[in-house]
């Protein structure tokens, strides 16, 4: 018999591979009892094959990306491919305070020197200081230097220098600490030490500038990083052809922040703890009084950590597959999340070839931010300047705002009064059962779905008590409206909306006014007999509550039941409700499957939910036959505003 | 009562790892010498000391630092029951005996056993236990 299974990783199993060879081979038969000595041999000969498995399989499974579990190895290979992951970034907050240095005649400049500004003890009982890599010069009027919108980032500035000598080949320059965030790292190469000169160095990832776009030489002060061991970063200067090469007594200065990433966001109670100066008679001197308290404008935000080895392994390669350049929609999709706004937490990019009517020549961008949920103005603009270094001819890209599509729940959901101690209970327990399908990553998406049968789980598996649940389901999407102006409106649902009546009145919205109907409006459509189109009209209610309509207007738009989408023609809408302190209208249908997406732009989110408890009499024991048995309709039920 | 192993024939290796001058194989051990070989190994194995068998062998190793007394004594004698009731299922022990022999500063040894499904004498192996190998 020939030894099997030589590969495997478990020891029990090879020194069973080695007594079955025995059993076969040899006229020796202790190997079965534990205390013989052969034994003790055969243990000695599976271990050694187990060490041996268990390298050849580590090394296998470490040369490849898609395999690989040490960071280390992941980054090395992530290396290969040009891509190096995202690294930490620190907390930022702008803060603002005077210094009033109390000195006559008043100093002409107060400079907050590069260091520690600010810091903060009460938060989640962590202390954090804010800093700035830089000092920050502000001139004093009426003797005092207003600091206003300084940007402090979370972390300690750490500097350090290294001599570079052309004795030393095997030179490296490390930056020995994890938790840097590279945005902030600032090079400088003196020429010597003694020198006052000092050039500073720039940041590259191709062999092209990212800034003017033209071809590297070899005189371009630029160096490169890239990650090593223990999540720290190593700077590579150039050899003299592509970028400026180091010379002999040369000495290279780095000044960065180690941050603690996410953990201090969400901070804005700080106190003063930098140093302020002011130049008298060519001597600097230290203001000692006169701190004003520093005040937040927000609370910090934007710290992150270092990118994940689930992160590099899934996207090196897709960088790589973008070869730098922009061209289908999977590349926005991969280049912007990694290489221009790593704030993104969703995207979703489509051609706009893809519209009715077509766009050609357009690419449509839908971003969803980390934090809020719109991309503010000024961001769009950098990032559609960010992506000209990607950019190929013929396409343009156009970032739109976030078009939020609502599901509104409501469920009756029966119980078992002897299984619950009370309704309260269990209805909170469901709440926040769906809170957290609401925040999990399945629904916040682009390309989003939301499950009917997975959301009927989630509630009837959140108590033992619950027996059933009757769910109904309806969108809703808010129209931002245009005060006081003739305007058309356009909205879509992309999902299918439910004919409950050919009789109309599907189609519900909030009250709004429109010019020369003084009482409140609502919208309601009435079918064609096709059940694919529809017109739309307004009424309004005699009083508040009322459920007979009174016609205002009819035909002032049309609907699509079949695509979603609603038209309204050139209406003057004088108000609506207020949200956000947006002027909006809430519209809601009831989709024609319980299963919702989010088509293209449209970002799901489920909003509301309704939970009612419902005694089960039958389950219960308090009505075994049913004949008291409290029916739900599983329709929505029909009113006509909302 | 459990079903009792009828053994016919055991051959183990010796670890002097000599030849035999006439054959030129490997020393062998048989039967009953195999046996007592392994009953040694167990009680001279401490715990942790085989790959991946946590519990195989005994403590005794700890208990000789104990004070030479009857009460280390029968503490050995219960680690030796005890280990070879569980790994060395090929015997049947009648009788453990440990005496600590105060002059030598050790304790000595006495094993007595049946060997299961073979028709020969009980045997007996003794050995002196010294907190050092």
């Amino acid at each position: 018999m020939s030894l099997l299974n030589f590969t495997s990783l478990d020891f029990d199993q090879i020194k069973e591979t080695l007594k079955q060879y025995l059993q076969s081979n040899s006229n020796f038969t202790d190997y079965d009892f534990e205390g013989s000595n052969l034994s003790t041999i055969l243990d000695v000969l599976a271990y050694n094959t187990y060490i041996t498995s268990y390298n050849a399989n580590m090394i296998s499974n470490e040369v490849f990306i898609d395999s690989a579990t040490l960071r280390e190895n992941v980054v090395a290979l992530a290396r290969n491919i040009g891509y190096v992951p995202r690294s930490k970034k620190a907390a930022t907050v702008s803060i603002n305070f005077n210094v009033e240095p109390g000195i006559t005649p008043p100093p002409t400049t107060v400079t907050l020197k590069k260091g520690p500004v600010a810091s903060t003890n009460q938060f989640g009982g962590q202390s954090f200081t804010f800093g700035v890599t830089k000092d920050v010069t502000k001139p004093v009027i009426d003797g005092v230097a207003s600091f206003l919108d300084v940007n402090v980032k979370e972390g300690t500035v750490i500097d350090q220098k290294f001599p570079y000598s052309t004795n030393n080949i095997n030179q490296r320059f490390i930056l020995s600490n994890s938790g840097i965030d590279l945005d902030t790292l600032e090079v400088y190469v003196r020429p010597s030490a003694t020198s006052s000169l000092l050039s500073s160095y720039t940041r590259q990832d191709s062999l092209f500038d990212a800034v003017t776009g033209s071809a590297i030489t070899g005189d371009s002060l630029i160096y490169y990083i890239q990650e090593i061991e223990d999540e720290q970063y190593e700077i590579i200067f150039g050899d003299g052809i592509f970028g400026k090469a180091l010379s002999d007594g040369n000495v290279v200065e780095v000044s960065y922040i180690k941050s603690n990433g996410s953990e201090a966001n969400g901070v804005s109670n700080l106190s003063f703890s930098g140093k302020c100066t002011y130049t008298r008679n060519a001597v600097e001197n230290t203001v000692t009084s006169g701190i004003s308290l520093v005040t937040a404008n927000t609370p910090s935000s934007g710290g992150d950590e270092i990118e994940s080895v689930d992160s590099v392994k899934k996207y090196a390669p897709q960088i790589y597959g973008t070869q730098n350049r922009a061209l289908t929609s999977n590349d926005y999709e991969i280049l912007i999340p990694n290489k221009i706004y790593p704030e993104t937490e969703s995207i979703s990019v489509y051609g706009g070839e893809e519209l009715v009517p077509p766009q050609y020549g357009k690419v449509f961008i839908s971003i969803k931010p980390r934090t809020g949920d719109f991309v503010p103005n000024a961001i769009k603009e950098n990032i559609k300047r960010d992506l000209r270094k990607y950019s190929v001819a013929g396409i343009v890209p156009e970032i739109l705002d976030l078009k939020y599509l609502y599901l509104e729940t409501e469920s009756k959901v029966y119980y078992n009064t002897s299984l619950a101690p009370n309704a309260l209970m269990v209805s909170s327990t469901i709440l926040n059962n769906i809170n957290k399908l609401a925040a999990s990553a399945e629904l916040n998406k682009y390309g989003a779905r939301f499950k009917y049968s997975k959301f009927l789980k989630v509630i009837d598996q959140s108590h033992e008590s619950v027996t059933s649940n009757v769910t109904t389901v309806e969108m809703r999407r808010d129209l931002r409206l245009a005060i006081d102006q003739f305007a058309e409106y356009a909205i879509d649902f992309g999902n299918q909306f439910h004919i409950s009546s050919m009789d109309g009145f599907n189609i519900r919205s909030s009250a709004f006014k429109v010019l020369d109907i003084g009482r409140e409006v609502y919208l309601y459509d009435i079918p064609n007999t096709d059940k694919k189109t529809g017109s739309l009209g307004l009424f309004s209610l005699d009083a508040p509550g009322s459920t007979t309509p009174i016609i205002e207007r009819q035909n002032v738009g049309v609907v699509n039941y079949n695509t979603g989408r609603m038209t309204l023609n050139p209406i003057n809408i004088v108000s609506g409700k207020t949200k956000d302190a947006q002027q909006i209208m809430e519209i809601s249908v009831v989709p024609e499957s319980n299963d919702v997406i989010g088509l293209q732009d449209l970002y799901l989110q489920l909003d509301t939910s309704n939970v009612e408890m419902v005694v089960d009499e039958i389950a219960s024991g308090a009505d075994p036959s049913g004949s008291t048995y409290t029916v739900t309709s599983s329709y929505t039920d029909r009113k006509i505003v909302r | 009562m459990p079903a009792q192993r009828v053994s016919k024939k055991f051959k183990d290796l010796s670890m002097s790892f000599k030849f035999n001058p006439l054959s030129g194989d490997l020393i062998a051990l048989n039967n009953e010498n195999a046996i007592a070989r392994a009953v040694r190994n167990i009680v001279s194995t401490t715990p942790g000391e085989k790959f991946f068998d946590p519990d195989f062998g005994s403590s005794i190793g700890e208990i000789l630092f104990e004070n030479v007394d009857e009460i280390t004594a029968i503490s050995i004698q219960d680690e030796i029951r005890n280990c070879l009731n569980n790994y060395e299922p090929r015997v049947e022990i009648i009788e453990v005996n440990v005496k600590p022999n105060y002059d030598e500063n050790q304790f000595d040894v006495m094993i007595s056993y049946r060997i299961v499904g073979v028709d020969i004498p009980a045997s007996q192996l003794e050995f002196a236990l010294l907190p050092s190998r």
